[in-house]
């Protein structure tokens, strides 16, 4: 079964690669290529791991390249559309009447993103011994490119999620729309604060042996945690962490202001989901917008347009003034004429066009060209930092002979039933005999430098080396309040209009 | 214990030992409030957008009144837990567990003087 997915899996990539190569786009070749290897690189390192930790970055990696690589395939078939239909005569079914001007580009940047949280809201908590925890990450998305924040850990101590990264997106039309996810996923294993034994029973079962194909058909036909379509892109993660989708929102040029604004989350699950957390139901966050109109010299450099009115002269108007452009503006009750000569109607004609580009897009752009808001320029973000040290990759768990490994084999004795015949291969972890062929193709290997050392089933057992945690963002205590207009959100609803009732119960 | 800001006097502490009628154990007193209820028909808050929870009656010879609560009463606490940022029915439901026989309160409460004339405005 596993190979079967396997060749599907190929095959579908092939198909990707080919219509790439088909529309000879280079560049979105280039990220397509980039984003499968980086895909194929996520799949071994989450089948590596054996901290939570790692598998949970990694199986945010795995998240993003997917959601990348259908992004992209989702382009790919736009402009595969459009190719073909050029060549037919025919316009492409969803561009309407040709525009007489489009507006230039912008850069996008969203920073200082914080989502607040709403423990009281819920006494689920308070009986839980242990501390719950979430792996959280915003996936944000402008047109076909995505980009992801780093994942932070969050427990009932956090009053608010807040991200530390800003987002840039370079290429944004004043139409843009930002989608913005949340995703989390359980820190703890779903279902259990279980024994050694059981884990490791589950992860060996799953990882090795035969009932790995039917598990992973079982993955396919749910749908899958990664958040990308289970045929195409098959989870090879049987029983590592699942992220799912807790809330989302589009953000678009209304949204957009020098400052922090709190905009509202649709959320995307309930109290059933294992990760679901308790949102406030806000986003608070600073949406910048910076069109090319203006911070890029244009023609006539930057105006602000105040109640101006720009008029072309004609050579046939006053003699000895031919291709004049004269700017009106008011001032209060004045009204100051400038008058500007150029030397050609070719001249007049392109400085004209210059201007009304750029009314153009101010009309556009609205409140972005008021001001030129500042946007800093993301710093690339740190690896976290169990990844960024050699050699903790690879932890092994230790295990102690007298217990474990006989309840590992009983757990799995009962699992797999009658159907061991030969003892599985991953016994000879165990024992001194020596090392069975490797059940793990080490063939091919991502191109990445951390990830060339093959899997060392063969090793004798050592103990699991301290990983140093990843650094946390800082816990935030005191937050700054939410403008005052904002009325809370129920769980699951999107409530709308104030509440009209002031009930008084007795007690 | 000194006053919160914006209150005249210092919060109090009410200690509630609920009565048993029948199959329920009750308080003897009404709440009105919560972050889903419209606050600007609340009478008793200063601040109009206040959306805690308020006494609004209090029982004559009850279990509250005995153990000092009043009418205009804000409820901070209900025994450590927090009732200013909550929903109507989330404080009534803290107020009346089954398994709790005694509420221990923490109440803001503004001085008579100021309830009175708050009572009479609206």
């Amino acid at each position: 079964m596993q190979d079967r997915l396997h060749i599907l899996e190929d095959l579908n990539m092939l198909y990707i690669r080919q219509m790439a190569l088909s529309l000879e786009d280079t560049e979105l070749q280039r990220k397509l290529d980039h984003e499968i290897r980086m895909r194929e690189g996520a799949c071994k390192l989450l089948a590596a791991c054996s901290q939570r930790e790692q598998a949970l970055e990694a199986t945010k990696s795995l998240l993003v390249c997917n959601s990348r690589i259908l992004s992209y395939m989702g382009e790919l078939q736009r402009r595969k559309e459009a190719q073909v239909l050029e060549k037919t005569g025919r316009r492409p079914s969803d561009s309407g009447p040709p525009a007489e001007r489009s507006p230039c580009r912008g850069r996008v940047c969203i920073s200082d993103l914080r989502i607040p949280l709403m423990w009281k809201d819920t006494e689920y908590f308070k009986n839980k011994g242990d501390l719950h925890r979430w792996a959280v990450f915003l996936l944000l998305q402008l047109g076909e490119h995505i980009q992801d924040t780093e994942m932070i850990l969050v427990d009932r101590t956090l009053t608010d999620i807040s991200f530390q990264s800003n987002v840039l997106f370079t290429e944004a039309g004043p139409d843009f729309e930002l989608r913005l996810e949340l995703y989390g996923a359980c820190v703890e294993e779903e279902g259990a604060l279980t024994g050694a034994p059981k884990r490791l029973a589950t992860k060996l079962s799953s990882s090795l042996g035969r009932s790995s194909g039917r598990r992973a058909r079982a993955s396919l036909d749910s749908a899958g945690g990664s958040g990308s379509s289970p045929i195409l892109l098959p989870t090879p993660a049987v029983g590592g962490p699942r992220y799912h989708l807790l809330a989302h929102t589009t953000l678009t040029l209304a949204a957009v202001q020098d400052g922090f604004r709190t905009h509202d989350l649709t959320l995307a699950s309930h109290e059933e989901n294992p990760a679901w957390l308790p949102l406030y139901g806000s986003v608070c966050c600073r949406l910048a917008a910076q069109p090319l109109c203006m911070t890029q010299p244009t023609a006539s450099g930057t105006l602000r347009v105040q109640e101006t009115r720009v008029r072309a002269g004609e050579l046939d108007q006053a003699q000895g003034r031919p291709f004049t452009l004269s700017i009106s503006n008011q001032y209060g009750d004045d009204e100051v004429t400038h008058t500007l000569q150029t030397e050609s109607r070719e001249a007049l004609q392109s400085w004209m066009e210059a201007l009304w580009q750029l009314f153009f897009d101010m009309s556009q752009w609205k409140q972005c060209c008021d001001e030129i808001m500042k946007i800093e320029t993301p710093t690339p973000r740190k690896p976290p930092q169990a990844l960024a040290k050699q050699g903790s990759l690879y932890h092994e768990m230790a295990i102690e002979p007298l217990d474990d490994i006989a309840a590992v084999t009983d757990i799995l004795t009962q699992r797999e039933g009658s159907r061991l015949e030969t003892p599985p291969p991953w016994l000879a972890m165990f024992t001194d005999q020596p090392a069975l062929p490797n059940p793990c193709s080490a063939a091919s290997v991502a191109p990445t430098p951390a990830w060339t050392q093959p899997l060392p089933w063969g090793r004798p057992r050592t103990f699991s080396l301290d990983a140093i945690p990843p650094v946390h963002s800082p816990r935030a205590r005191s937050v700054a309040p939410l403008p005052p207009q904002r009325s809370p959100r129920t769980r699951g609803f999107c409530s709308k209009g104030q509440p009209r009732t002031w009930l008084q119960s007795p007690v | 214990p000194t006053p919160l800001p914006g209150q005249d006097v210092a919060p109090q502490r009410v200690e509630i030992h609920k009565l048993r009628q029948g199959e329920n154990l009750i308080l003897g007193f009404s709440i009105g409030g919560g972050i889903d209820q419209d606050p600007s028909q609340n009478p008793f808050s200063e601040d109009k957008t206040d959306k805690g929870i308020y006494v609004t009656r209090v029982s004559e010879g009850g279990p509250a009144e005995i153990a000092g609560l009043q009418i205009g009463d804000k409820i901070m606490q209900v025994n450590g837990w927090d009732m200013t940022m909550v929903t109507h029915d989330q404080a009534r439901k803290r107020l009346t567990k089954r398994s709790e026989e005694v509420v221990r309160l923490l109440v803001t409460r503004q001085s008579l003087q100021k309830a009175v004339q708050q009572s009479m405005l609206s």
